[in-house]
């Protein structure tokens, strides 16, 4: 089995599922938007755009913002339960001694089955927000904007699928049959400043954030939200973090999946 | 056997403490994350009034988020465990047993309150819990009752037809966008046309509760609130007996939610 046999099984797991989970299919597409309308509604119910830019602390446009925001974190969210969570999935399936068992590390097998999901749900949640950025920001407006939001889709995921496949090991030895880490999700989208800046926070949780690989992922997604254009040393170093998380975390994770693999064999847990 | 109903609830709720307290810190870390956006676009001056309004509908709309997931919900476990005949042979109606979900829901829902409220008060130094307690007790009352009935009439019809998990998510998110909405943008002609949406008139008494309403309306939205509940009683009620009868007839087909 090769790598390319394990990215084409994760290709077509994918277009099946779509073809046979049409409710599915339709609530993927509604919750961006739903969450978005949400979240502007209430804003404005309370608030103003004023307001919005005062205590962001920067020219930026509300909407444009949250679009950026709400990608990322369905994105993220996506990579955090999709390559976390898997090892549930196939616990519940009854698969998880054949992902063992199989040639490749668990890890390996986690991440490459799950790339042509991020790849295609992710830029079809792009196209989804076409939309309002083309009504906020113009057609020109996309030359950068469009560049900008697919290099944070793609950069972004590269430190956190280590991020997440760390979860996965924790979730290998643990002997739970639900997810008790999902309450760490929320957490990691709310101290990535998601919907309110990470710089907004006290000191403390600034130290955390920054530890943090989707902290960055947002931080490079916003730039699109600047209503001048952003600089380009800007992006290079944002992506130079990620970069450099991507190795680190992921080197992480290949140990830690690693030894939970070998002690889930060794104890039968599986 | 409504003894035994309920020590079968607790002990599961024991048994996936752990599941159930992720569930608690999850919701009130989701809540969070929405306030925090919302509270982006109010101004200072306007923080302890968008605050306590925004967090007094999110508890009222996460009583009913957990009342339809956790009652609701749970219908395609039981199916799928072959209860549904299992109860029914031994003269023991199926709906009863899903009922009991009421004690996980309300313990979940109370908690979540709770922890979610000092966890917003804490960050933001503002008083949450400086409310009409007799009021919102009411209020809280109504929203459970509502919710329950609900439930139990989603899983009456889960038992006959398939019912789409996603749908219902999506029906109990479009909820919350219209508890949000203060009684005062309302067009005063209007106004008791809101009320009367399922949900909204609870939500307005608790909003007068915790001061974030004015009490103009809250006698008109205490009888529309009972008048909503008796409704959902007899619908419900209706609903349980049809499916009962079916599966008398048909057998249980197992389709529950998916």
């Amino acid at each position: 089995m090769s790598l390319i046999a394990l990215f084409k099984s994760g290709v077509f797991l994918d277009l099946y599922f779509v073809k046979n989970n049409r409710a599915n299919l339709v609530s993927f597409l509604l919750w961006p938007y739903l969450m978005l309308i949400l979240m502007l509604g209430a804003g404005f119910l309370f608030g103003s755009t004023q307001s919005f830019r005062s205590n962001v602390g920067e020219d930026v446009d509300p909407i444009v913002f949250f679009v950026s925001s709400t990608l990322i974190a369905s994105a993220s969210l996506s990579v955090m339960w999709d390559v976390g969570g898997a090892v549930l999935l196939h616990r519940w399936a009854g698969t998880l001694p054949y992902v063992l068992l199989a040639p490749y590390r668990t890890s390996i097998i986690l991440v490459m089955a799950y790339i042509p999901r991020y790849i295609l749900w992710s830029f079809i949640q792009l196209a989804e927000f076409l939309p309002p950025l083309i009504l906020r920001k113009g057609v020109d407006a996309l030359i950068i904007d469009l560049p900008i939001l697919s290099v944070s889709l793609i950069v972004g995921m590269l430190p956190l699928l280590g991020f997440s496949a760390i979860f996965a090991s924790i979730l290998l030895v643990t002997k739970e049959e639900s997810n008790i880490l999902s309450w760490l999700n929320p957490i990691i989208l709310i101290l990535s400043g998601a919907f309110y800046p990470s710089y907004l926070f006290p000191l403390w949780a600034r130290v955390i954030s920054q530890a943090l690989p989707t902290t960055h992922t947002f931080e490079l997604a916003r730039l699109s939200a600047l209503m001048s254009a952003p600089g380009v040393r800007e992006v290079i170093l944002i992506i130079g973090i990620l970069l450099g998380m991507s190795a680190l975390y992921n080197a992480l994770s290949y140990t830690m999946l690693g030894k939970a693999e070998e002690r889930a064999l060794g104890s039968g847990s599986i | 056997m409504i003894k035994a109903i309920i020590w079968l609830h607790v002990l599961r709720f024991w048994r996936l403490r752990y599941s159930f307290l992720n569930m608690i810190v999850s919701n009130a870390m989701w809540v969070l994350l929405l306030i925090l956006g919302v509270l982006l676009f109010v101004p200072r001056s306007q923080l302890p009034y968008a605050l306590k309004s925004a967090y007094w509908t999110i508890a009222c709309w996460s009583v009913i988020s957990s009342f339809s997931s956790i009652v609701g919900g749970w219908t395609n476990f039981f199916i799928s465990l072959g209860m549904v005949e299992e109860h029914m042979l031994r003269g023991i109606s199926p709906f009863l047993v899903i009922s009991g979900r009421l004690v996980v829901a309300s313990l979940v829902s109370v908690v979540t309150i709770i922890f979610m409220g000092a966890l917003v008060q804490s960050l933001f130094s503002i008083p949450l819990f400086d409310i009409r307690p007799e009021i919102a007790l009411f209020s809280f009352t109504l929203v459970s009752v509502e919710s329950l009935l609900y439930s139990l009439l989603v899983s009456a019809i889960s038992m006959r037809s398939s019912i789409s998990e996603q749908f219902l998510e999506i029906l109990n998110f479009a909820v919350i966008g219209i508890l949000i909405v203060p009684i005062s943008v309302i067009p005063e002609g209007l106004r008791i046309f809101y009320l009367s949406i399922p949900y909204v008139a609870p939500a307005y008494i608790l909003k007068v509760a915790s001061g974030s309403e004015v009490p103009d309306l809250l006698i008109i939205a205490t009888a529309i609130s009972i008048i909503e509940a008796i409704a959902f009683l007899l619908i419900a009620l209706l609903a349980v007996r049809a499916a009962e009868s079916h599966i008398r007839r048909n057998g249980a087909r197992a389709i529950g939610f998916y």
